[in-house]
């Protein structure tokens, strides 16, 4: 892991307004290289919204975004997937009208490999996920569990991969599907140190899967620490249980 | 796989019969045939924007008019020699669908449409207006291609640039370019989420099928002898879609099976000019309402249901996990 001052990716005083509403007040947050990160807090908190900044749907209104030192906010989404940061969405897009093996290939090939390299990588990462016998099925066919793995495996096509963002993947997802999820993601975390954003209210889940948590509410980061720490923090109780 | 099998073999087919047919046929069935391998080009091309990549652009045919009306124009008033004058117009259509593709960037289903249609209705009009450069609602006289009006020689011209466009579609259908197309098409977020550069392909596509309408209405212009607005009008254009949905949108031979069949049907009901663009419209409506994928999933079911009557499938499509 890098040390401190040398984070994978460091946000700094973000803020974002849509209209009168302020969605993310001025959040700051720093991820170590080769962390599992989740990103817990009740609706509407902004956890998806610093998603979409951080992999460029949106644009800032303040504030900055560095990766690897480099700075990234404004950066346009492909440039910001070249740099080695894939995404998942809350509601999983795969390319419909395209198969599975189709839909896996495209991260590889907007990098430049060739197709015959790119489906052989497919065909390792579908078979590791148990959806080998599904790779020629459109991907609109598939249940909406198999959908969520699809969109999940095929950011792990790109091969410099380093951060992963991943908007509730475990949801509405069967528990098979979960148990895939998460060897992919423990495994990809230890073989290639890759690193990993997590939103989700699946609060089992996370403390199984992430050292570290972060928590937002109502736009603002209220408290960081281990599942633990986070669970007796006062501030984060309120916001869960709190009224308005 | 089935779709590609049905594919290869019904163009082949195609093929074969198109070489052989002239020697068949009279002047005036040769001459018909040629205007529909243009009206092939304009539909296959049409399907590479709107029906791969979804870009909803309702001026394609407008550059098919541009084309020919440069070319024209550079030969009978600049003195051009014939294949300067063309060459020269296919490039002024590239820089000019370059532009039109960066303005429609951001533009997505109806505001696509109405943004390339305002353009097509711009481009007629202002031909139609300046009539003393262009001839106006008169026509331009062309100088022909081949300098006879024997239908022939244009109708193998047509013939092979009609394979040509298909040819280089499905190269880049197959290629990576293809998957950028079609990622783009299901799902432009996601695509750039994944890398896709959904700028650079959007524009490519754009300027890939402006410059193929162009070359095949320089062509066209250059077969026919006389040009008009009237190729410019907004029936041109549907008449191009009707072609892409009827025949089967996203596959190689759905725009040439439309294209063909209701060019021929359109000759047939020739005798009927009163119903016969109802008859025409009726037809459009039974295919879509019973054949949503067109000629080509009458054709796929059709086959699907030989399958299955030998016992080979088909296979349930949704297959769940253990």
């Amino acid at each position: 892991m890098n040390n401190q001052s040398h984070p994978l990716l460091d946000i700094k005083n973000l803020v974002k307004d849509f209209g009168g509403l302020r969605a993310l007040n001025n959040v700051s947050l720093r991820i170590q290289e080769g962390e599992i990160r989740g990103l817990i807090g009740p609706n509407g908190s902004g956890k998806t919204t610093m998603i979409n900044l951080i992999t460029g749907s949106y644009k800032i209104d303040h504030g900055s975004i560095y990766f690897s030192g480099e700075r990234m906010d404004g950066l346009q989404p492909n440039v910001i997937a070249s740099r080695g940061i894939m995404r998942t969405f809350q509601i999983s897009r795969v390319f419909k009208d395209m198969t599975v093996l189709e839909n896996m290939v495209v991260p590889a090939l907007c990098q430049g490999q060739s197709m015959v390299e790119a489906k052989v990588r497919a065909e390792e990462l579908l078979e590791f996920s148990l959806l080998t016998r599904l790779k020629n099925e459109p991907a609109k066919n598939l249940s909406g569990g198999q959908s969520m793995l699809l969109q999940i495996v095929r950011g792990f096509m790109k091969k410099d991969l380093r951060l992963y963002l991943m908007d509730e993947p475990f949801s509405g997802v069967h528990e098979s599907i979960k148990g895939i999820i998460i060897k992919n993601i423990k495994a990809m975390n230890q073989e290639k140190g890759i690193t990993f954003l997590i939103v989700s209210h699946e609060m089992t889940t996370i403390r199984n899967l992430c050292y570290r948590i972060s928590v937002l509410h109502k736009g603002e980061l209220i408290s960081q620490g281990t599942m633990e720490e986070v669970a007796n923090d006062p501030l984060v109780i309120d916001a869960y249980l709190g009224g308005e | 796989m089935l779709k590609h099998r049905l594919n290869y073999f019904g163009l082949l087919l195609l093929l074969l019969s198109a070489i052989v047919l002239p020697f068949y046929l009279p002047d005036y069935w040769i001459h018909s045939l040629t205007i529909t391998f243009y009206y092939v080009i304009m539909a296959a091309t049409w399907n590479l924007l709107g029906g791969y990549t979804g870009q909803f652009s309702l001026s394609h045919h407008t550059f098919a008019l541009i084309g020919s009306y440069t070319s024209a124009l550079l030969i009978t008033k600049a003195g051009i020699p014939m294949w300067t004058g063309m060459v020269s117009s296919w490039i002024f259509n590239a820089f000019l669908s370059m532009l039109l593709g960066i303005l429609c960037l951001r533009m997505q289903g109806i505001y696509l449409a109405l943004t390339t249609w305002a353009f097509a209705e711009i481009v007629k009009t202002y031909i139609r207006m300046d009539f003393e450069f262009t001839g106006g609602d008169r026509g331009l006289k062309t100088p022909l291609f081949f300098k006879t009006m024997n239908p022939l020689p244009y109708y193998y011209l047509f013939l092979v640039f009609a394979v040509l466009t298909i040819i280089v579609i499905a190269i880049i259908m197959r290629s990576r370019i293809g998957y950028y197309l079609r990622t783009i098409r299901n799902d432009e977020v996601a695509a750039q989420a994944m890398g896709v550069n959904t700028v650079r392909w959007k524009v490519f596509v754009f300027m890939v099928a402006s410059v193929f309408a162009s070359i095949a209405g320089t062509l066209y212009g250059h077969f026919t002898g006389l040009i008009s607005p009237v190729s410019g009008e907004f029936y041109e254009m549907a008449l191009i879609i009707i072609f892409v949905v009827i025949g089967g949108m996203r596959s190689q031979a759905g725009p040439v099976i439309g294209a063909i069949s209701i060019r021929f049907l359109a000759e047939v009901l020739k005798k009927w000019p009163e119903i016969r663009m109802v008859l025409l419209a009726s037809a459009v409506i039974l295919i879509m309402r019973f054949f949503n994928g067109g000629l080509m999933e009458f054709l796929r079911r059709g086959y699907q249901r030989i399958q299955q009557r030998k016992g080979r499938g088909p296979v349930s499509v949704f297959q769940k996990m253990e």
